[in-house]
């Protein structure tokens, strides 16, 4: 069966299509403005995606951290261990990972002093990833040491650093992350190289999300700090990284809107030559009400040409978003493939549906017109 | 009984500032079988009257009866349905539909009736006016009186009792005419058909049952052939 036969079963299909086929030159461009309205719509909704997504990716887990250090109102220079305990209780499954830090100075083989900030802590697989070697999960001996201070000092995996008197085998070289305060000459030792300190110098709670971390900002404060009192001081991220969404998101919208523009001005444009075309086919739309094809068959005829016009447009532009779209991807996030993820492959639908809709809505008012010229007029032309 | 009746029809049209009464109180009546012909001059009121016989205009006073059955009030909607099951028309210039083949115009009037398939009685049609070896060609590679065949077959596509010509032989040269009219006879027989046409073409008359001639909205005369 061809398709010329199945399209008879769709009387109005069949005349629609034949329709657009008298003159191509037209149609194509009638399509193109569609097709440009829908790469606009679809590009600009992915270039949206992709900058929120990238986004997220650069601020990684910096909202979903939770950093706790003695307030003003302490009693003491910084939080004990009943205060961690306490704090354990509210952050449930979240890791709580104190930490006292200090500072030295390194010297390299060939005499080079650097000057390197010490934290002591347990956990160090919680903090901190590594690129060479591995952090563990209860650091007992041994030291981590940032990659920039690695190389500068001349230091590889297994060569000892000295602190406070005591040697430490380097196990591990800290990658130098993306996010804010990495890059620093830091030296990680187990707790126990900090014990004549008493007391921890910060708390670092790791929370699933942004979400857990507000809330467990909001119980440490409210378990530790009474009024106006600051015994302990808290910082979260998380508000700043809504803050950041929810700009990204207006940023988004108003891409969207730059983007609909193009789609209306491509509407327009179709009810142009759609109204053009039935005053031109006028006599012929009166024969075939004159031998009896009804208003709704008429009516039919031409919301469906719109409606071809604007899947055949909606379908172009759609291809040509997606290579746009990949394109876009393998610039700002360094991979061409992201794009099939729902985020920015929902806007090609998008971009699809509203052209569709678009060509639907401007055919509608040429078609009612058409159906409901009076035949004897529409006859004389 | 006559198929079609028109019984004191006026029509008025309102033309700017001024109203046109176009018929002025017009009897006329044709039965199956039978061709009737309409004359007279430009602007006589043969095309109204072809109209309101056609059920594409309505009259402004009087009575248009089909097969008996008083339509005058009929709705637009109930006028296209009537149009479609019982008058097929054939137009000066032939309107057939340039992105159809002969088999899908003649098809057309029925395209969108999905209960009933006229596809064989389209190419039965098309073989009976001579067309057979025409079937999947496109209007402009027929020529003249070949358009007019395929316009005469899809005239009759849905079994019409009526059958409206408008100058169908205007357009035509004498003898491509001649042959026209000889298949509108044919077929007036064979289809049991009334034939109503408005011509200036003198040799219409050769072929014609009876002929009336209108002139200003008036009827003056009615010949039997």
């Amino acid at each position: 069966m061809s398709v010329a036969d199945l399209l008879w079963r769709f009387p109005s299909a069949l005349m629609a299509w034949r329709n657009l086929g008298r003159n191509r030159v037209r149609t194509g461009l009638a399509a193109l403005g569609i097709v440009i309205g829908v790469i606009a719509i679809a590009s600009l909704g992915m270039a949206g995606a992709a900058i929120q997504q990238q986004a997220a990716t650069d601020l990684g887990g910096l909202a979903s951290e939770v950093t706790v250090i003695a307030g003003e109102d302490s009693e003491q220079d910084g939080l004990t261990d009943d205060q961690v305990a306490e704090m354990r209780a509210i952050a449930g499954d979240a890791p709580v990972v104190p930490q006292k830090s200090n500072a030295t100075r390194l010297t390299s083989r060939s005499g080079e002093e650097v000057f390197v900030s010490v934290t002591g802590v347990e956990q160090a697989s919680v903090l901190y990833n590594v690129s060479q070697g591995d952090a563990p999960d209860r650091l007992e001996s041994g030291a981590l040491i940032s990659a920039s201070t690695a190389e500068q000092l001349e230091l590889e995996i297994g060569d000892p650093v000295e602190y406070d008197g005591r040697l430490y085998r380097i196990r591990g070289i800290i990658e130098s992350d993306g996010g804010f305060g990495g890059g620093g000459n830091e030296l990680v030792l187990p707790l126990s190289a900090l014990s004549d300190q008493d007391y921890y110098d910060s708390v670092t709670i790791e929370a699933a999300d942004g979400e857990q971390a507000t809330a467990i900002s909001e119980g440490l404060e409210a378990r530790f700090n009474e009024g106006d009192e600051e015994v302990i001081s808290v910082t979260n991220f998380a508000g700043v990284q809504e803050d950041i969404d929810s700009f990204l998101n207006t940023l988004n919208l108003a891409l969207l809107g730059i983007g609909s523009i193009s789609l209306v001005v491509a509407s327009v444009a179709i009810l142009n030559v759609m109204l053009m075309s039935t005053i031109e086919r006028r006599g012929e739309i009166g024969v075939l009400r004159a031998v009896g094809i009804r208003r709704g068959e008429v009516l039919r005829m031409i919301l469906t040409e719109a409606a071809f016009l604007g899947v055949i447009g909606g379908l172009l532009g759609a291809l040509v978003s997606l290579g746009v779209g990949m394109l876009m991807f393998d610039l700002i996030a360094g991979d061409a493939l992201l794009v099939f993820g729902w985020s920015s492959f929902r806007y090609l639908f998008y971009g699809f549906g509203f052209a569709v809709f678009a060509s639907l809505l401007s055919g509608l008012y040429p078609a009612w017109k058409a159906a409901n010229d009076r035949p004897v007029d529409a006859l004389r032309g | 009984m006559n198929v079609i009746e028109l019984e004191d029809v006026v029509k008025r049209y309102q033309s700017g500032e001024e109203i046109i009464e176009a018929l002025k109180g017009v009897d006329f009546q044709a039965d199956r079988g039978e061709m009737v012909t309409v004359i007279g001059p430009s602007g006589s009121g043969k095309s109204t009257m072809l109209n309101i016989i056609g059920l594409l205009d309505t009259p402004t006073e009087g009575t248009v009866r089909l097969d008996g059955r008083n339509v005058t009030d009929f709705s637009e909607d109930e006028l296209t349905e009537e149009r479609r099951s019982g008058i097929g028309f054939v137009f000066q210039d032939f309107h057939l539909l340039p992105m159809l083949t002969a088999t899908e115009n003649v098809e057309l009037p029925s395209m969108w009736d999905t209960s009933v398939d006229r596809h064989e009685r389209a190419i039965d049609l098309l073989e009976r006016v001579g067309l057979g070896d025409r079937l999947d060609h496109t209007p402009s590679q027929l020529s003249g009186g070949q358009k007019q065949r395929v316009a005469i077959a899809r005239a009759l596509i849905n079994e019409p009792d009526i059958l409206l010509a408008d100058e169908p032989t205007g357009n035509l040269d004498q003898d491509t005419g001649e042959t026209i009219l000889e298949e509108l006879t044919r077929l007036k027989e064979e289809e049991n058909v009334a034939i109503v046409a408005v011509t200036h073409d003198e040799q219409m008359l050769e072929y014609t049952d009876s002929t009336v001639r209108i002139v200003d909205g008036v009827i003056q005369e009615v010949a039997h052939a």
